[in-house]
């Protein structure tokens, strides 16, 4: 299967992107970019191919970050969810 | 019979609402069966989860969703030895979305997770899926409940892992995943989406014909308890595997530990890079729980 050498995902740009670089998942967010999993760069080809493709991501990422004049200190905490009677008790 | 009612409203969204969308619904009417033990889809055995909901076969999987929870109710799925290979030879760029099929009053949105503090997990999950139309529509918020964060990126994933290699090593599996709602209230995000209070993940081994299930708390920490499909049926008010004869239902299958894929590397290393069946087919014969710490 081909590996994808420039992946497409734009960080923070939208919460839908999700990309896997072997064990390693990616998923873009407004807020935040989740990345976890775990991925061996292997002293060969594949190593060097995937260490690419995780390296234009993270200068994608700190471009963004760097990039942005209204960057807070931190994000908001999350939203709390509400409470509802469970409808099939 | 039950099947056809669910189905005829679904085509009928799908026509009325969205005419230029993929139509999940319509590739499915051929393929649902197959995901399906003898194809006979889950049962809903407790009548309040049935309100409002819609099947939808995909085709790689197909889901019960429900309109209260905004989430799936099951997923089901034939994971075969072939589809696991070309699952994990796949490269993965993707996109979660809402369900084009489904009424927008009745599915999850994008916003309804964000800054939500959970993750959106997959009930059947990406990993399992063997090509690249599988792969996005597995990413249907269809097939999404919201996951302790955790739970999603540990012990579950190391779950799902388990699974695949138990379908290398029998050669093929029907697995059924879904959310379980208990208690006097829920949590709900955004007002509109379910958060379960547990996870379950359903398998049918025809090799061994045995069956059971992996059960979860929606919250960080590795414990689970594996349960026979009788015992899932009185916790959830689902019956994953209607076809399956009550003695295979009342005896719970021994089932392998969650699997971290580091120890699956190694494992794979030392048995000589086989990969398929590998460590594990060996000394498979009444054991399956192999140790593997």
């Amino acid at each position: 299967m081909p590996t994808s050498a420039k992946p497409k995902l734009q960080p923070f740009a939208n919460d839908a992107d999700s990309l896997e670089i072997a064990g390693l998942t990616i998923e873009n967010g407004a807020d935040s970019i989740a990345v976890y999993g775990n991925l061996d760069l292997t002293r060969d080809k594949p190593g060097l191919e995937k260490a690419r493709t995780l390296k234009s991501i993270l200068d994608a990422v700190v471009q963004a970050l760097e990039g942005d004049k209204a960057l807070p200190d931190k994000i908001e905490p999350p939203k709390k969810p509400d409470v509802v009677k469970n409808p099939f008790g | 019979m039950r099947r056809h009612v669910r189905i005829l409203p679904l085509l009928l969204g799908v026509a009325l609402l969205l005419p230029a969308a993929p139509q999940p619904g319509l590739s499915a009417l051929s393929t649902c069966p197959a995901h399906f033990v003898a194809g006979d889809d889950p049962a809903i055995v407790n009548p309040r989860l049935a309100q409002d909901t819609r099947e939808i076969c995909y085709s790689g999987y197909a889901v019960l969703h429900s309109g209260i929870t905004r989430t799936p109710l099951w997923s089901a799925e034939h994971l075969t030895r072939d589809r696991v290979a070309d699952a994990e030879a796949m490269t993965r760029e993707n996109a979660f979305h809402p369900e084009p099929s489904l009424p927008p009053a009745e599915r999850a949105e994008l916003k309804d997770y964000q800054r939500s503090g959970f993750d959106r997990g997959h009930m059947a999950p990406s990993g399992d899926m063997p090509d690249p139309q599988s792969q996005q529509e597995s990413f249907s918020l269809a097939n999404m409940v919201p996951q302790n964060r955790e739970n999603n990126r540990g012990l579950w994933a190391h779950i799902e892992m388990a699974v695949r290699r138990l379908a290398e090593r029998d050669g093929d599996l029907y697995v059924v995943t879904g959310p379980v709602f208990r208690g006097e209230t829920l949590q709900r995000l955004n007002g509109r989406v379910l958060v379960p209070t547990m996870l379950y993940k359903a398998v049918y081994d025809p090799a061994r014909r045995q069956a059971g299930a992996y059960l979860v708390r929606n919250e960080a920490g590795d414990q689970y308890e594996t349960v026979s499909l009788a015992q899932l049926k009185d916790l959830t008010g689902i019956d994953v595997f209607p076809a399956l004869p009550p003695d295979v239902k009342a005896a719970a299958m021994p089932l392998p530990p969650p699997l971290d894929e580091r120890q699956r590397r190694r494992s794979r290393t030392t048995a000589g890079g086989g990969g398929r069946g590998g460590a594990e087919g060996s000394g498979a014969e009444g054991s399956s729980a192999p140790s593997r710490r």
